[in-house]
């Protein structure tokens, strides 16, 4: 390699400087401090572990993202994992064994193999929040509130909470008679809400059936929640099954109504996860951010490879992502510079100064930079028998 | 919360086609297309502006949300790796088809044949699909130039009349798609300005059903 690019850190993978990662610790903190105080408890799994309990239930998707290596001890191959949620999954199913629900959150770096096409980093420090043990509507509920809450308590503003059902699709597809397929050739098409594909593949296989009726109407319901009672009239008619998910998002957009500067999306045709998700999904966008802020969606089969199946749900974001839509600019940081001195006065002042909390940087003896090299916006100075703060400016 | 949308058109044909539809739905760029250097149309319409560039940035602009809308050829789309859009529309323009072609009176069934083309993923997956092992060799221009030269077996490249094809001694194979060019939309547009871009889309999708 070249010695010149000796510095070069490899595609995706970045690192976060001052003074900017103080601030994404600061964020971390108070996030953590969030869950903590709604009864989520906080736990920290491995960074590798074997590969089988690290892709258990996540389909393919995770498998391509994650990077494999052989255990010289057991020669097992471990993964260095690329997702925290389903590590979160097996502590609840195996380790905490309890019925009551539980509430777990986390906060590690991962790692992907390849980013995807879209987010560039490959190196996301992923922040989430899961509810074992509850199949209802209100655990559903109060992971979203969560999700809000911590969009809120960084202060970003405007959000889009984009709700769909994974069971839409799914109870659809099931009552089609296509080989699975086909089924999956009409899973890519609703994906990319293709309705002009999907009706020429109907037309060419000659169906016209109520499932590609639905199907073909699924596609053109996403927008505010007025679109559930246009998916009650027109699809739930025939799928009893799809009313019952309709309330469901009905029940949650209804929950979060109230909230000031939220827009409520509902996208019945949203596929994202579907390998992985069971039922609700749900996605949090920004203005002027082309892609999602923080993901969440119901998962209640995962435990099952794990001994035990339980209801679950959660949602995960990206801190570095959070951390750059958050006003950083705000946040100003004041150091005071001392000067190298033995005078016990001084010594007693800045450690009570550092007690206060306040950044005291001490000068080294011999040193020549001045306080405002040294990014010190104040000095503690000797007057009158007194050692002061003032102000470098004045 | 503005809702701007900025759609990203692939420069020449599908411009050139793009813009009677754009037209219908009245979506007029201001400066006249043919004479302007300008990047960036400004259009009739205060929230509408429209980007020409290349093909291939269609989609990237499109996924990463510098353009809300894009208007693309599905060959580019095919040929493109991710899935951060949606496809609603096929505008049913700049048609053509993607073919497998190879040299007039030489043998077509070859163990491991090399195929020279732009559209390395697409072939790729076609070949793969019905488990057949090729060589690809990544072109960007003149496709036909390869049999004849000896630098490649078979082509795969879009074909509009046959001509280029006839001319040089190739005969098309097989066809690989039916392509022509599709509204794209931004994945997370579609949720933040979802009244705005829907009524786009069913504005846009009516003038067509009208045309076919």
């Amino acid at each position: 390699m070249n010695t010149n690019n000796r510095w070069l850190l490899p595609e995706g993978v970045d690192e976060i400087l001052p003074p900017k990662a103080i601030l994404l610790e600061q964020i971390c903190r108070k996030i953590i401090d969030l869950y903590t105080t709604w009864g989520y408890e906080f736990v920290i799994p491995p960074m590798v572990e074997y590969l089988e309990s690290l892709l258990t239930a996540t389909g393919e998707d995770l498998d391509l993202q994650t990077y494999k290596i052989t255990d010289q001890i057991s020669g097992r191959l471990m993964g260095v994992r690329a997702d925290i949620t389903p590590q979160v999954a097996r502590i609840d199913a195996h380790l905490m064994k309890q019925d009551t629900p539980t509430r777990l959150c986390y906060l590690g770096s991962v790692l992907h193999s390849r980013s995807d096409s879209f987010g560039d980093s490959r190196s996301p420090l992923q922040l989430g929040a899961e509810l074992f043990g509850h199949a209802g509507v209100s655990s559903d509920i109060e992971i979203v509130k969560l999700m809000l809450a911590t969009l809120n308590s960084l202060e970003i503003d405007n959000i889009c909470i984009d709700i769909g059902h994974i069971g839409i699709f799914r109870s659809l597809i099931s009552e089609s008679k296509l080989t699975p397929e086909k089924e999956m050739e009409v899973f890519e098409i609703v994906k990319r809400k293709a309705k002009d594909e999907l009706k020429k593949f109907y037309k060419k296989l000659k169906i016209n059936d109520n499932s590609s009726k639905a199907l073909l109407d699924l596609v053109d319901l996403h927008g505010d929640v007025s679109i559930l009672e246009d998916a009650t009239k027109s699809i739930a008619k025939f799928f009893p099954e799809v009313k019952k998910h309709i309330n469901e998002i009905k029940a949650v957009s209804e929950s979060i109504a109230d909230e000031p500067n939220l827009s409520i999306n509902v996208d019945l045709a949203e596929l994202r996860g579907y390998n992985y998700h069971t039922g609700m999904i749900y996605t949090a966008y920004v203005p002027d951010e082309g892609k999602g802020v923080a993901f969440g969606g119901r998962y209640d089969d995962i435990g099952r490879a794990f001994g035990r199946a339980r209801p679950a749900t959660g949602f995960s974001a990206d801190v570095k992502q959070l951390l750059e839509l958050h006003n950083c600019e705000k946040v100003k940081i004041t150091r005071i510079f001392a000067p190298s001195d033995s005078d016990p006065a001084l010594k007693k002042k800045i450690k009570d100064l550092r007690e206060q909390g306040k950044i005291v940087v001490q000068e080294l003896e011999g040193q020549k930079h001045t306080a405002v090299e040294m990014n010190c916006s104040l000095s503690l100075i000797h007057e009158n028998n007194d050692w002061i703060i003032k102000d470098n400016k004045k | 919360m503005s809702d701007k949308i900025t759609i990203a058109v692939s420069k020449g044909r599908i411009f050139d086609e793009a813009l009677p539809l754009l037209a219908k739905i009245d979506v007029i760029p201001k400066d006249d297309p043919q004479n302007s250097r300008k990047l960036i149309l400004e259009t009739n319409k205060n929230n509408v502006q429209i980007l020409v560039i290349r093909a291939t940035d269609v989609p990237t602009y499109v996924e990463r949300g510098a353009a809300e809308l894009g208007i693309a050829g599905k060959d580019v789309l095919l040929e493109y790796q991710g899935d951060g859009f949606y496809e609603p529309i096929d505008l049913g323009i700049a048609k053509c088809k993607m073919m497998l072609a190879g040299l007039k009176g030489v043998k077509k069934e070859i163990t491991r044949p090399r195929i020279a083309t732009k559209y390395t993923n697409i072939t790729q997956n076609y070949f793969s699909n019905f488990g057949k092992q090729v060589e690809i060799i990544k072109l960007y221009g003149s496709m036909e130039l390869a049999p004849i030269l000896g630098l490649a077996d078979q082509i795969v490249d879009l074909v509009d009349t046959g001509k280029t094809l006839e001319a040089n001694g190739l005969v098309p194979y097989e066809r690989i798609a039916d392509i022509s060019s599709r509204l794209i939309v931004n994945k997370a547009s579609m949720k933040l300005k979802s009244t705005a871009i829907k009524s786009f889309i069913e504005k846009l999708s009516d003038v067509i059903e009208v045309a076919e």
